[in-house]
């Protein structure tokens, strides 16, 4: 460790040694010496692909290379005199210098010298501004975030242009030593859990943090854990944008475009930034219609069990013989004809995302015969189990938030369990048990049903329904 | 430990549904749905016949040539009994929640209806909102065993048939079961059940001849009201009766009500739109009176003769002849009634609520009285609407107007 605390030797080359010995060499890792002046040598420094190299031949070798200054060549001088960048520090130990070289930074060293210069000309190739894939709308804003924190936090800015957007830097991660941007609107926000969250933030000791997904599970705290979702995460600037103005705290994790926002109610995964930008005649039809999507993909095969395993008096009477009819020869208990149909459907779904783009079609026509049409015909499965668990699955795609997608359909086959026990009447407590859980859970502190539960009038503008713009406005 | 206390619970849970007969779960292909049961009397003691569907004729592709029901009887001391020895021949389970008619012999009818109901009532699995009927001069087996040409089911066959001529046939009531249980248990009205013949080809219209043709060899049809006291059929009520019964009991939806015309032996057709029938108690001279009043609105349905509908006299006297036709008809159906001592209309009913104290007194012999229970009625008939011609089509004359 000592080694590497170690300061900057005068000699260039042995500072090169040192240097090269702490990368191991690395061949991405380059150094150039150039001759500045008759008497003196120059090193840069610096990771292949991390910097700009225009910048670099422009503004900081040309400059460099300019023979005709008369001034003694020092560090200072350069700093101040020479290179034409603006983000320069002065290093002192090679560690230090080599973690920013890391990060992207032109080290200069000059003989003679044992100060080492450090220029943040940062330049790696980028994904450019694209329109979301995961939350696609047709009218209203189309780009979505990137996997570079900077141009993510200006997608927001742009939007909000008021004084009041604080943003907060910290870096978490030992090894991946990740930017985590912390924005929020000052005097809208709780003061308190900005700071709770920093605070969280700092004290997160981790190697790793790729995505957004690291965080929430380190920030909540284990006896709080829930399979709901209790962050709320997106691709879409102006969904983190409207929410920062409502007081949310929105996380940038460098590397990812999916930003994360908290606290997170409920009624949030439900919400699309679509609700807003069409009438809301039509936005509080389709919320209705999403939140009976929400309880098809939950509670439709698990009802189906119920009613025909225990309470077929409930059924019409024709609808029971035609059933009854569709299951002559089916030769498992309804329980497991539904398990089997969806976790042959889950395994369809899961191929669909994993698999290369261009044999795609493949399995879905495979999938679409295979559990549509000839399972149905073998006798293996009746037609209606095909139909409850056709529309669960398209119900599940009806829901906005795919984390909240995945809790619902998770809590299906719970709910499929319960059901093939209890019927109908474990359905109930099974439902009521899972409001009980909505009710007593919180994202950072705040109720999870809120505004439902606790009713907060106010909030009501926006919570199941969404009011008109007009009786929104203070 | 906690962790694998957990694992070890949901384990076991999971492994619940794989076992057989957990709880009263039953898989649809366990179960026979029994859609109609007919009770019959045979030396005594009871025939239950069962009415089972055959699931495989009621999907897409099923077998031709097979019957879609089943039919199964039984001949035990108490229908209970026969339900239970019934599974001997099958190999489902008996599913009765989807009952939709329950027959009855007239013999079975007369003998007394409450033993047999009360395993229908007192079973939770049985849903009480079957209908009841009462077949004449046959077995109630030939009934569940009769071929239909519409439904493929017989039992919903008459289970809608006799909604469908309730609603538009004014002489059929149908009788759900609770309705019947409150007759039972009601103060000063009794019962009735509707009664159903067959007619026809017996031998073709118990096979699947019966429905290969378009003309039906055999058929069944709703005919007539049984009237009860207590649980027991005494008497019948024919169609002009019946239909005082339906009007009085308010539950004349739409109906035509023939009528010949003043002056001549044609007929004339008023389809009834409204009709609304009060019972009323009054006493006079410390003795019990009851009077009707019916408001009725009815449309020209059909006109026969040779009258001129825009004059008004004609109309009014037109409106006359049907009032006095109504009038008629509900007083041969009181005295039916009466004639059975049979309370069917709930004349009691009103008594008791009028006159509670009186009714206490009168309650024990209430049938007796009744029997002889002067009946005012009182008519109040309007005709409105003549369709779309106002008098008959007349292509001898050309008239103007």
């Amino acid at each position: 460790m000592g080694t590497q605390a170690e300061a900057f030797s005068a000699e260039l080359h042995e500072n090169i040694e040192a240097l090269q010995t702490m990368m191991g060499h690395s061949v991405d890792f380059v150094f150039r010496i150039l001759t500045i002046s008759d008497n003196r040598r120059a090193g840069l420094f610096y990771l292949e692909g991390m910097i700009d190299i225009q910048t670099m031949q422009d503004h900081i070798i040309r400059p460099l290379m300019d023979r005709t200054r008369e001034h003694e060549i020092t560090t200072e001088y350069i700093k101040d005199r020479v290179v034409e960048v603006g983000n320069v520090t002065l290093a002192y130990s090679i560690s230090d210098a080599l973690e920013q070289v890391i990060a992207g930074s032109l080290l200069i060293l000059i003989d003679g010298s044992s100060e080492g210069l450090l220029l943040a000309i940062e330049g790696w190739e980028e994904r450019a501004v694209t329109e979301s894939t995961t939350q696609s709308v047709v009218r209203g804003p189309q780009n979505a975030f990137t996997e570079r924190l900077r141009t993510n936090t200006t997608l927001v800015r742009r939007r909000v242009r008021d004084m009041r957007v604080r943003l907060a830097n910290v870096t978490v991660g030992s090894m991946t030593k990740t930017d985590v941007a912390v924005m929020y609107m000052s005097g809208i926000a709780e003061e308190e859990l900005v700071e709770q969250l920093l605070e969280k933030l700092r004290s997160i000791k981790q190697d790793a943090i790729l995505e957004g997904e690291y965080l929430e599970e380190l920030i909540t705290e284990r006896k709080r854990q829930t399979i709901f979702p209790t962050f709320f995460n997106t691709d879409r600037p102006d969904v983190i944008a409207a929410g920062i103005m409502e007081g949310k705290i929105a996380l940038f994790i460098d590397g990812t475009p999916f930003v994360v926002m908290a606290p997170a109610f409920f009624t949030d995964f439900l919400q699309t930034p679509e609700d807003y930008y069409q009438s809301y005649f039509y936005s509080n039809l389709i919320r209705l219609l999403r939140y009976i999507s929400l309880a098809i993909c939950m509670l439709a095969p698990a009802i189906y069990i119920s009613l025909t395993t225990f309470h077929q008096d409930m059924l019409p009477t024709q609808l029971l013989l035609s059933l009854a009819a569709q299951r002559e020869g089916v030769p498992f208990p309804a329980f497991i004809e539904a398990f089997i149909m969806e976790v042959i459907f889950e395994i369809l779904r899961e191929a669909g995302i994993r698999m290369p783009r261009t044999i795609g079609q493949a399995v879905s026509i495979v999938g679409s015969i295979v559990i549509g049409q000839a399972a149905v015909e073998a006798g293996i499965v009746s037609a209606a189990m095909v139909i409850v668990v056709a529309i669960t699955a398209i119900a599940s795609f009806v829901i906005p938030s795919y984390t909240m997608s995945i809790t619902i359909r998770m809590l299906r086959f719970a709910f499929m369990i319960i059901a093939s026990i209890f019927g109908v009447y474990g359905l109930t407590v099974g439902i009521i048990v899972l409001i009980i859980h909505l009710c007593g859970i919180h994202s950072f502190g705040k109720p999870y049903m809120s505004p439902v539960a606790p009713y907060k009038k106010s909030a009501q503008t926006d919570a199941l329904i969404r009011y008109p713009f007009r009786s929104r406005t203070k | 430990m906690n962790k694998k206390r957990a694992a070890l619970l949901l384990l076991a849970c999971l492994t619940v549904p794989l076992l057989t007969g957990c709880f009263n779960s039953k898989e649809l292909n366990q179960l026979s749905v029994a859609l109609a049961m007919g009770i019959d009397t045979v030396d005594g003691d009871y025939m239950v016949s069962v009415q089972l569907v055959d699931p495989s004729q009621m999907s897409k592709n099923k077998v031709p040539d097979r019957s879609p029901t089943t039919v199964h009887s039984e001949t035990c001391s108490t229908v209970f009994e026969c339900v239970r020895k019934m599974t001997t021949k099958t190999s489902r389970e008996i599913y009765f929640s989807h009952l939709q008619m329950l027959i009855f012999d007239e013999e079975t009818a007369r003998k007394g209806i409450k033993e047999p109901l009360d395993v229908l009532f007192r079973d939770p699995e049985i849903r009480p909102d079957f209908q009841l009927a009462v077949v004449k001069n046959k077995q109630a087996k030939d009934v569940l065993e009769f071929v239909t040409a519409t439904e493929l089911l017989p039992a919903l066959e008459m289970f809608k048939s006799l909604k469908v001529s309730e609603k538009l046939w004014a002489p059929t009531s149908s009788v759900n079961v609770l309705e019947l249980l409150r007759g039972f248990e009601l103060d000063g009205r009794n019962p009735v059940i509707t009664g159903m013949t067959l007619s026809g080809d017996m031998k073709k219209g118990k096979s699947l001849q019966n429905v290969k043709q378009p003309h039906v060899p055999a058929n069944f049809h709703y005919t007539g009201i049984g009237m009860f006291r207590q649980d027991r059929l005494v008497g019948w009520m024919n169609e002009d009766e019946s239909k005082a019964y339906t009007y009085i009991m308010n539950r004349v939806t739409s109906t035509a009500g023939l009528v010949n015309c003043p002056h001549s032996d044609n007929k004339f057709i008023a389809e009834v739109t409204h009709s609304h029938v009060k019972i009323k108690a009054h006493i006079e001279d410390g003795k019990p009176k009851g009077s009707l009043h019916a408001m009725v609105t009815a449309n020209v349905g059909e006109v026969e003769c040779d009258v001129n509908l825009s004059d008004e006299k004609v109309f009014l006297e037109l409106e006359e002849h049907v009032s006095y036709e109504l009038k008629d008809i509900l007083e041969r159906g009181v005295r039916k009634a009466q004639k059975y001592k049979a309370d069917v209309f709930g004349f009691g009913e009103a008594f008791h609520r009028k006159y509670p104290k009186h009714w206490r007194q009168w309650k024990d012999d209430w049938e007796e009285m009744f029997s002889e229970l002067p009946v005012e009625i009182k008519v109040d008939y309007k005709l409105e609407k003549m369709g779309q011609i106002i008098s008959p089509i007349d292509p001898k004359t050309n008239r103007e107007d």
